[in-house]
């Protein structure tokens, strides 16, 4: 067959109760024997359901998280982070290419998530809905939240779905550099003057929070966990990789002389898990739903972005071409 | 707005806030399927897709989307609809064996033929046929690709719907190897971090 097919309905059910036993149990042995699941192979409703939220989430992530980054560029200290910046942004849109389009392998058209991101019925990270004040919060977004992603990422790379892990293993390699050029930026605020280690240091105090919230709520009251584990969509608890990302990055940030914001803040020795001050999950929900400092404006910025390019893409439109999902 | 991004603040006002007009499921740009040369005599294979509206733009996207990093020597896209495919097969079965008829021979059309040998992986360059059409491609390759290792799906793309690179178009890769701003073997803090921490101690 020629390839590009539309497969895309609304899904209703949560359940896998109506799945035919036969094929859940071959899907289900497949994943055990660490296979992967490609687009045409056949899979439950809501595998196919869970993944589109959690790529499409994933990629609406990439594409917010840009802006506020991207605000920066022009006032980057020097030309060399100029360029730095401009690179890393314009990486983070094209993850968000490379996510949708592996979201639409799942039979989402593209345009159908662009639309459910403005309108608010797709959630992306919390994180970008707070504002980068100076330059130090957009340091810390480049090398602390860029760090909390790749574990996220890197886990997930591990899981089930083929068109997800491929993309996956892609943004990974290209996210090195941005850890990099965000711990650099942070070792050049830590050893210079007294002004630009408190800006850090304050910049630290405002993100340290939503740092925390990143990584989601505390599993016992995630919803998604149990199912998306058990298929390899999603390779860790919420609070394995928090645990993670504190084990990883804890040390680096009082290794620069910086106080993280939390008087609880410690690693249990006996366990090796951390402990910590219970993040605000009031503010998380708040923020989520629409009330954060910035949600208004980062999707104003899209739908803008949107309504102003209808024109070119309307007058570049032909009959000839037709949308189809992707291959793989 | 209030925001504290100037850029942001100028926006004009369009359209309605809050608010998008839904499309028409389908009204949107055609799919093309991306394939890279990551070295000169490395096999291509297939890295994504980009959504444009023609075989021009969809190479254009394409190499900013998939050749801004790494190495890359060329790169070409084609419709998503004019790619054949083949069923996908698993365990101990290859993609040929379902590929059932006797092949007629060769055939006017040039085809370039993709293999999937390894599940969760991409479609690798394999060969070329000729055929007369894309069924007969996958025939042709059947009798003269099919190395008897496994293969769990098989493309076949007729070479005159490809949109390829041309010569002068090597060029673009040439300086991809300086620009070392976007790897992270650009970012050295060690010897500043070294002597910030003797300093502190």
């Amino acid at each position: 067959m020629y390839g590009g097919g539309n497969t895309f309905e609304g899904i209703k059910t949560d359940s896998i109760a109506s799945e035919d036993p036969i094929l859940l149990a071959a899907f289900e042995a497949r994943i055990e024997r660490g296979e992967k699941i490609e687009p045409t192979d056949w899979m439950p409703q809501l595998y196919r359901k869970q993944l589109i939220r959690m790529i499409e989430q994933h990629a609406h992530s990439e594409i917010i998280g840009a802006l506020p980054e991207g605000t920066w560029i022009t006032r980057a200290p020097g030309f060399k982070r100029k360029m730095s910046l401009m690179a890393k942004v314009q990486d983070e849109v094209g993850h968000a290419q490379l996510l949708y389009s592996a979201a639409e392998t799942l039979g989402k058209p593209r345009e159908k998530m662009i639309e459910d991101l403005i309108n608010g019925k797709s959630k992306y990270s919390n994180i970008f809905n707070y504002p980068t004040f100076t330059w130090a919060d957009c340091c810390f977004i480049s090398w602390l939240v860029d760090a909390g992603a790749i574990v996220n990422q890197l886990a997930n790379a591990k899981g089930s779905y083929g068109p997800y892990c491929r993309a996956l293993d892609r943004i990974c390699a290209e996210e090195s550099f941005h850890l990099k050029y965000g711990h650099h930026c942070v070792i050049y605020l830590a050893s210079g003057t007294a002004v630009q280690k408190q800006m850090f240091q304050e910049a630290l105090n405002r993100w340290w929070p939503p740092m925390m919230h990143f990584f989601g709520p505390a599993d016992k009251i995630s919803a998604h966990t149990e199912v998306l584990m058990r298929w390899k969509v999603k390779m860790g608890t919420n609070d394995e990789m928090r645990n993670q990302f504190l084990d990883m990055y804890v040390p680096k940030i009082w290794e620069l002389g910086f106080t993280i914001p939390d008087p609880n803040l410690k690693k249990d020795t006996e366990t090796g898990k951390w402990n910590y001050t219970e993040p605000d999950w009031e503010e998380f929900k708040r923020v989520i739903n629409g009330d954060g400092p910035c949600n208004k404006e980062r999707l104003e910025v899209r739908r803008i972005a949107e309504e102003r390019g209808k024109w070119v893409r309307d007058a570049l439109k032909t009959s000839r071409q037709a949308y189809v999902s992707p291959l793989a | 707005m209030n925001s504290l991004d100037p850029r942001v603040e100028r926006l004009p006002k369009v359209g309605e806030e809050g608010k998008i007009n839904p499309k028409a499921p389908l009204d949107q740009f055609g799919t093309y399927e991306v394939f890279v040369e990551p070295k000169p005599g490395k096999p291509f294979q297939h890295e994504g897709a980009v959504h444009a509206p023609n075989l021009e733009m969809a190479y254009v996207l394409a190499k900013e989307t998939f050749t801004r990093r790494f190495t890359c020597s060329s790169l070409y896209v084609c419709d998503t609809r004019d790619v054949f495919v083949s069923p996908m097969t698993e365990g101990e079965q290859s993609a040929y064996d379902l590929i059932d008829g006797t092949s007629i021979g060769e055939g006017k059309s040039e085809f370039e033929i993709y293999h999937l040998v390894k599940r969760g992986k991409q479609h690798i360059h394999a060969g070329s046929v000729n055929a007369s059409d894309a069924k007969g491609a996958m025939l042709q390759a059947k009798a003269t690709l099919n190395n008897g290792k496994l293969v769990y799906n098989i493309w076949t793309i007729q070479k005159d719907k490809i949109r390829f690179t041309s010569e002068e178009e090597k060029e673009y890769w040439i300086t991809l190897p300086e620009k070392k701003f976007r790897d992270a073997s650009d970012y050295k803090g060690g010897d500043k971090l070294k002597k910030f921490l003797e300093q502190k101690a």
